[in-house]
């Protein structure tokens, strides 16, 4: 009957699991409705229970996926986030790069000096924290320090390779600019670690209290 | 999952459409239809639960132990098998009478204060 498919396909907008569940009582519901309201008050009855049904979609199907989300496992939010984040830097090295390309080709140094502060920052995130997720993995050293001495070696590591390669394939080379971005990126990165190894902490104690 | 050492007063106070199925399956078992139409009535039809209201309260009420799905069926001669009833647990009449409680001390407030009359039993 076109009324169930329909009603059927409204399910859809519920999430799955909940539509597993409670989809054929839902629509065994909505028969009872329809048979009762076309008997009683016909089409004006129907238009009436098709008017509060999708209203009542508006308001529950929201909630159900709220709440969906706040009990999703921990595996899959750490996934969703470390997805996020990957394409938040992949995004960010896009935008450092497109900053710096129109910096150069404009001359603008406010620009320029940007997009080296974005790029050494992205770099040196993408290598750097790669690093500290597989020390922390697979040895037993504290991670705050391994997020120290990581993100030293690699920002002075990429500093070296920027400063050796940059300044004799790029004639708009800039110490000064290449030097503070690298500064701003070891600050940047130590202190989200920092924040991080704060945050995991407390995290425990009040799990264990 | 059934919390068991919650108190009934903590889940005060309830949702209206939370308070009104717990109302309609004081009298007994009821499927969802049947839980909609006994709130319909002791509304005045004010009250017409939608199915993602309906069945996301059901849910909510089924994880909190206030009710459970039953096992026997009013009149299985006349009914649909694939249709589950609802029932109220001690848990759930506990707290639903703690909301009553709680309801009719806002209704001795307002009385009080002459905002209703006050009624004779």
């Amino acid at each position: 009957m076109p009324r169930q498919r329909l009603f059927h396909i409204v399910l859809f907008a519920y999430p799955r699991d909940f539509r597993h569940e409670y989809g054929l009582q839902m629509e065994q519901f909505f028969r009872d409705c329809y048979r009762a309201e076309k008997m009683s008050r016909g089409h004006l009855g129907v238009g009436g229970l098709w008017f509060r049904t999708l209203l009542d979609l508006a308001r529950a199907a929201p909630r159900e996926h709220l709440e969906n989300l706040g009990k999703e496992n921990p595996i899959m939010k750490n996934l969703r986030r470390n997805a996020l984040a990957f394409l938040g830097s992949i995004a960010l090295i896009v935008i450092a790069f497109l900053l710096m390309s129109y910096g150069k080709k404009h001359e603008v140094s406010a620009i320029l000096a940007f997009g080296r502060i974005l790029d050494a920052l992205m770099t040196a995130g993408i290598v750097g924290n790669l690093i500290v997720f597989l020390l922390v993995a697979v040895t037993r050293f504290n991670p705050l320090r391994i997020a120290l001495w990581t993100m030293l070696a690699v920002n002075g590591a990429l500093l070296l390779v920027t400063v050796l390669v940059g300044s004799k394939v790029d004639p708009a080379f800039s110490l000064g600019g290449v030097l503070l971005g690298y500064i701003v990126s070891f600050l940047f990165w130590f202190t989200l670690h920092w924040f991080w190894s704060k945050a995991s902490t407390t995290q425990a104690v009040s799990s264990e209290s | 999952m059934v919390k068991k050492s919650i108190v009934p007063e903590s889940l005060l106070p309830l949702r209206p459409s939370v308070f009104h199925i717990l109302l309609a399956l004081s009298d007994g078992d009821l499927h969802g239809y049947g839980i909609m139409q006994e709130v319909a009535d002791h509304t005045a039809g004010q009250i017409k639960l939608g199915p993602g209201t309906l069945y996301g309260a059901i849910k909510r009420l089924l994880s909190e132990g206030l009710i459970v799905e039953a096992d026997e069926r009013p009149d299985p001669e006349l009914d649909d098998e694939r249709r589950r009833y609802y029932r109220l647990t001690d848990f759930g009449q506990k707290v639903l009478k703690a909301e009553v409680q709680r309801i009719s001390q806002m209704v001795s407030v307002a009385q009080r204060k002459r905002l209703i009359p006050k009624t004779r039993s």
